[in-house]
């Protein structure tokens, strides 16, 4: 199964409809889960529905063989974590789907480090699609602790001062 | 070891967006252990994530597209940071976290930013404004430590 997401605040009918339009070709048989926001358009090709649950969502997540998203911080983090194959079309100022293209730049980031494939745009999504398929991220270590830390230090030398 | 009751004398309020800037936020949980804490966010989506935390008050959402809101927001910010006083805002952005970063600020509270890790080529808006404000101001990329000063780059969050 491939779950696409859209995230939770906007939705992203350029993704779905690209999506769409490559599960409706030949020869394609996996089947699709989608959250796609409060959105108009209907895909021929598979169900959607507007939000989920967060238990829904995470289950989706957990028993996805991949995942495909907008190029959110939130969705990329979980892939990382899970180890998910994914891939992200970030969404882009010149459509107004944001205010500026920091999801292009982390989407070209990650790529440059493999941690997931990118389609630039709906004619990339495709191939990318086919490519998901066999594709293995790269395994990302954070170091959240690291940061608590320090931020734990500066809250401690004031609470002492 | 920090003294306790030192400690619950340190409010501390927690901003972040909901999404990406939300779950940086939660991953540094670990830091405001045994501080006194609140928090701001922007849609009810994510109250249930923030329950334990002290209060939760949600602002809505707002960007530079939708100058009415952005006061909307910015009064409701305002209200808070009166209501409640923090002595210190913990911000991942966006610009709800860089209102409550300044509003606190004049207050006397000090400011702790994480610039979110999706700012890859320069800071945030929000970031480069708070930077001037900031008392700890920490990036997810080395090279943006580099380039700007008062910034710090000790690690990735996510």
């Amino acid at each position: 199964m491939i779950f696409l997401t859209v995230g939770t605040q906007f939705p992203f009918d350029r993704l779905v409809k690209a999506v769409d339009k490559a599960a409706g070709t030949n020869g394609f048989d996996e089947h699709i889960v989608a959250q796609v926001g409060e959105s108009s358009y209907c895909p021929k090709n598979f169900e959607v529905s507007p939000s989920v649950e967060k238990a829904v969502f995470d289950r989706y997540f957990s028993d996805a063989e991949s995942v495909i998203s907008h190029a959110g911080m939130g969705t990329i983090t979980m892939a990382l974590e899970q180890r998910k194959p994914l891939l992200v079309m970030p969404r882009l100022k010149k459509y107004g789907e944001v205010v500026n293209d920091h999801q292009l730049a982390i989407a070209k980031k990650f790529e440059q480090l493999g941690y997931l494939l990118v389609a630039y745009n709906t004619e990339d999504v495709q191939v990318k699609m086919k490519q998901l398929k066999s594709f293995v991220p790269q395994q990302r270590k954070p170091c959240p602790d690291i940061v608590a830390a320090r931020i734990a230090t500066f809250l401690n030398e004031l609470s002492q001062s | 070891m920090p003294d306790t009751a030192k400690q619950k004398q340190l409010k501390i309020c927690l901003a972040a967006s909901a999404g990406g800037h939300i779950s940086q936020l939660l991953k540094l949980a670990s830091c405001w252990n045994g501080y006194e804490t609140f928090c701001v966010t922007t849609t009810e989506v994510v109250r249930n994530r923030l329950n334990k935390l002290g209060e939760v008050y949600v602002v809505g959402e707002c960007n530079r597209q939708h100058p009415i809101r952005v006061i909307a927001v910015f009064i409701r910010c305002l209200r808070i940071v009166f209501k409640e006083r923090p002595c210190v805002v913990i911000s991942t952005g966006a610009a709800a976290g860089c209102m409550l970063c300044f509003l606190s600020k004049m207050i006397g509270a000090k400011v702790v930013w994480i610039d979110s890790i999706t700012n890859v080529e320069r800071i945030s808006l929000s970031g480069r404004m708070v930077r001037y404000i900031a008392d700890l101001f920490l990036v997810q990329w080395p090279e943006l430590a580099d380039r700007y000063k008062k910034v710090e780059f000790v690690g990735t969050v996510v």
